[in-house]
């Protein structure tokens, strides 16, 4: 019998309330292919792929055999989805759509916001245990959490072939990380450290080490455009790459609390605060040689942080490329030879700092 | 731009033009704190607090409608600012943080003790917190839960059963949120916030909106339009801004019996209507004049916009035992009122009967991306209604692209083949 699932359309969803309740979790991500059921409805320029699939997918019939649909606050579009699908079922434009549950995690500073996501997180565990049938206890939740805090624990050693000196390109490693959100803990450790012994024993690569940042990516697409040019990834912000992991969720006495105050703080996406995203990046660009920011079309948000970082790279001398373009399109031919002047001169500055 | 016809429209442009200058010399002169504000932050506990307000959209209406917007705007294009970025929220954060660039209305915005925002879009946590950077200023974020419920006919809900149209978790939310407002604005002022004088002022604001209402039904029931919609906005908006204040009240009165006396005497807008039309979505500051340009060609009218409309709808809460409630209640869901399903087409498709609206003209913004959601369900419900629909798309503030010869030939168009045959 096929495992029970529900859909998810970003991994601020805890995974870890999904399995206690009984799921498997399964998440939207981008793609090329057309979305010509979903484009009836969903206005040009605003949503980004991962959600047009998902409309494409509930609008077609696809998504019938999902227990839940879960759709989280921590993007307007993500919300907009919210009720669309559900305008949607109201209005008869489909009836296969499984109930669409939204998880309200609010991820601003105040003093309020700690107690309403725990509580928001309770109810979205009520909601998928109704579903399943299954009461999951306090119990449940931290095994659940101490499995995931397993995963990450391998995730973050995955990691450490991407620093400093690389051995594993960007384009390699990242659906390896990514794997974190839908595989069984215990077969994501056990592939991590398949792939960690293979790598140990891999020369370090060459070229320069790249950042990339704004609009997070779910696809290695833009890994190997970059990587065409000799320059390696070697982290990326967002949840599917290198913020995977993250810190390991609390083990202790108020597991619901733990578990919504990790994914408020650690959930990346368009609600992150703008602060939290710039501590990250500058962390970052001690590690790397170049920067590329993907902006693509639909960008309302990550765009405002562009000026600031721009300014940053500057004073340190660091080469950079803005791109443009839709993630899960191929690069125009300009943005790729503007890239192969970045990684030009990332390799020069390289050089130069290693005598 | 079309003459004026109102006398009460002359008095609002000035109040708000003086109402400025006071603010200036009060900030300059007495030091007196005041705060910048995004449109739907609760502007009542600012004022109870005396801590006079700025609207952000009011103040980016100005800056367009004073054709100041392009310098500002193309200051943000050669900072790297994308083209898709919202221009409607962060025209006002352009003409302080790139003050060389145009010559802001009015001598500009002094510096602000506060700024607040409702998280309502991804990008306005962004905007604010640049834009306090930029003064040097607090910032002050109101977070936006997202509805999970959303009963029909929320216009009748909200004015005695505004409980039932907010879920319980988020009106509890926000009223904790305001409540640490007002802390803020307590230690601000250095005045004590008083429960019964919110109680007061919701009060009259209720009457306001009810003036309002009044004048929405003399325009939705009048034989021609009596007031053209640029004078509506311009009326309506000075008082929303100071709302449930003396001169607020006062000037809505004005107002209504100015409306009343135009229909008792049979005067109309644009005598000879042959159509009537409805904008949806926020307007087109840049160019207002688009909203009168269709008259002597085609006897074609703006009768409604929201800006009108959604006083009585949005504003009025009866039953203040608990005002804080009331006033949370009102907050909580604007956006999803006029932008998103089903509550923004259902109200639509509600307002466009009530005022026998013959065709719609829908905003499709250029550069605001969460205000451009909703609007196929809105097209397609107004059409579905028998009310034809002409998209129009434009950027509010940035006329920079806005071809207006084309756009009025597509208009002329669409009143000639949709609504006059």
């Amino acid at each position: 019998m096929k495992e029970p699932f529900v859909v998810a359309s970003w991994p601020s969803v805890p995974v870890e309330i999904v399995r206690a309740a009984g799921f498997r979790a399964v998440f939207a991500r981008g793609a090329s292919a057309p979305t010509p059921t979903a484009d009836q409805h969903l206005e040009p320029g605003v949503f980004p792929r991962r959600l047009r699939h998902l409309v494409e997918h509930a609008l077609t019939g696809r998504l019938s055999d999902a227990a839940r649909i879960v759709i989280p606050r921590t993007s307007d579009t993500d919300y907009k989805c919210f009720l669309y699908l559900r305008e949607f079922v109201r209005s008869g434009v489909t009836s296969a759509l499984p109930p669409v549950i939204l998880f309200d995690l609010l991820q601003s500073g105040g003093a309020q916001i700690g107690g309403y996501d725990a509580a928001r997180a309770h109810a979205l565990l009520d909601a998928l245990a109704s579903a399943s049938g299954r009461k999951p206890s306090a119990d449940d939740l931290r095994q659940e959490i101490v499995r995931a805090n397993g995963a990450r624990s391998a995730a973050r050693r995955l990691v450490v072939f991407r620093r400093i000196v690389p051995r594993v390109t960007g384009t390699e490693l990242f659906p390896l990380l990514a794997a974190f959100w839908e595989l069984e803990p215990e077969r994501y450790v056990a592939a991590v450290n398949g792939a960690a012994r293979a790598f140990a024993k891999r020369p370090a690569l060459s070229g320069p080490r790249v950042l990339l940042t704004g609009v997070p990516v779910d696809g290695p697409e833009l890994h190997q455009a970059i990587e065409s040019h000799g320059a390696i990834v070697v982290a990326e912000i967002g949840p599917w790459g290198s913020g995977a992991a993250g810190d390991d969720v609390r083990v202790d006495d108020d597991p619901i609390r733990a578990v919504a105050d990790k994914y408020r703080a650690d959930a990346v996406g368009a609600r992150t605060p703008a602060a939290s995203l710039r501590r990250w990046t500058e962390r970052m660009l001690d590690d790397v040689d170049a920067v590329v920011v993907s902006l693509p079309p639909e960008d309302a948000v990550f765009g405002w942080d562009y000026p600031a970082l721009r300014d940053m790279l500057q004073a340190r001398g660091m080469p950079h490329v803005c791109l443009r373009s839709d993630q899960d399109q191929a690069l125009t031919p300009d943005e790729h030879a503007r890239l192969e002047v970045m990684v030009s001169a990332a390799s020069t500055l390289q050089e130069a700092r290693h005598g | 731009m079309a003459d004026k016809q109102l006398d009460t429209t002359t008095a609002a442009s000035a109040f708000q033009k003086q109402w400025f200058a006071d603010l200036r010399r009060r900030v300059f002169d007495e030091r007196q704190p005041y705060a910048l504000l995004q449109a739907d932050v609760p502007f009542e506990l600012f004022d109870l607090l005396e801590i006079p307000a700025v609207s952000n959209q009011w103040w980016a209406s100005i800056i367009a409608a004073k054709r100041q917007a392009p310098q500002f705007l193309g200051a943000m294009d050669a900072d790297g600012l994308h083209c898709g970025l919202c221009r409607y929220c962060s025209l006002g954060f352009a003409s302080t943080r790139y003050a060389y660039a145009g010559e802001p209305p009015w001598g500009g915005l002094p510096t602000p003790r506060l700024l607040c925002a409702r998280l309502t879009c991804d990008c306005i946590h962004r905007v604010f917190e640049l834009w306090a950077e930029a003064f040097g200023a607090e910032l002050f974020e109101i977070d936006h839960p997202g509805a999970g419920e959303l009963p029909e006919r929320w216009w009748e809900l909200g004015r005695r059963q505004w409980r039932e149209l907010v879920e319980p978790h988020r009106l509890a939310f926000l009223v904790s949120t305001l409540e640490s407002l007002v802390e803020r604005l307590e230690a601000i002022s250095g005045r004590a916030f008083d429960r019964n004088a919110l109680r007061d002022r919701l009060e009259l604001v209720n009457q306001q909106e009810e003036v309002f209402d009044d004048v929405r039904q003399l325009i939705a029931t009048a034989p021609e339009c009596p007031v053209r919609m640029t004078e509506q906005i311009t009326n309506v908006m000075a008082t929303q801004w100071v709302r449930g204040s003396d001169w607020a009240i006062a000037h809505a009165r004005a107002f209504r019996d100015e409306v009343q006396q135009r229909v008792d005497a049979g005067v109309a807008a644009c005598p000879g209507e042959r159509a009537r039309l409805m904008w949806v979505g926020a307007g087109l500051w840049h160019d207002t004049g688009f909203y009168t340009a269709f008259e002597s060609s085609h006897r074609a009218v703006f009768v409604w916009s929201m800006y009108l409309a959604f006083g009585p709808d949005g504003y009025i809460r009866y039953g203040l035992d608990d005002p804080m409630a009331a006033l949370a209640s009102r907050t909580a869901s604007f956006n999803e009122y006029l932008h998103n399903p089903p509550w923004a087409a259902e109200w639509l498709v509600h307002q466009a009967r009530a005022h026998r609206i013959d065709g719609a003209l829908v905003l499709r913004p250029r550069s605001m991306k969460p205000a451009a959601t909703g609007r196929l369900f809105i097209e397609r419900a107004l059409e579905d209604a028998g009310i034809p629909v002409l998209p129009i798309e434009a950027d509010v503030v940035d006329g920079r692209e806005w071809d207006a010869d084309a756009a009025r030939a597509d208009v002329r168009s669409f009143l000639e083949t949709r609504v006059l045959q």
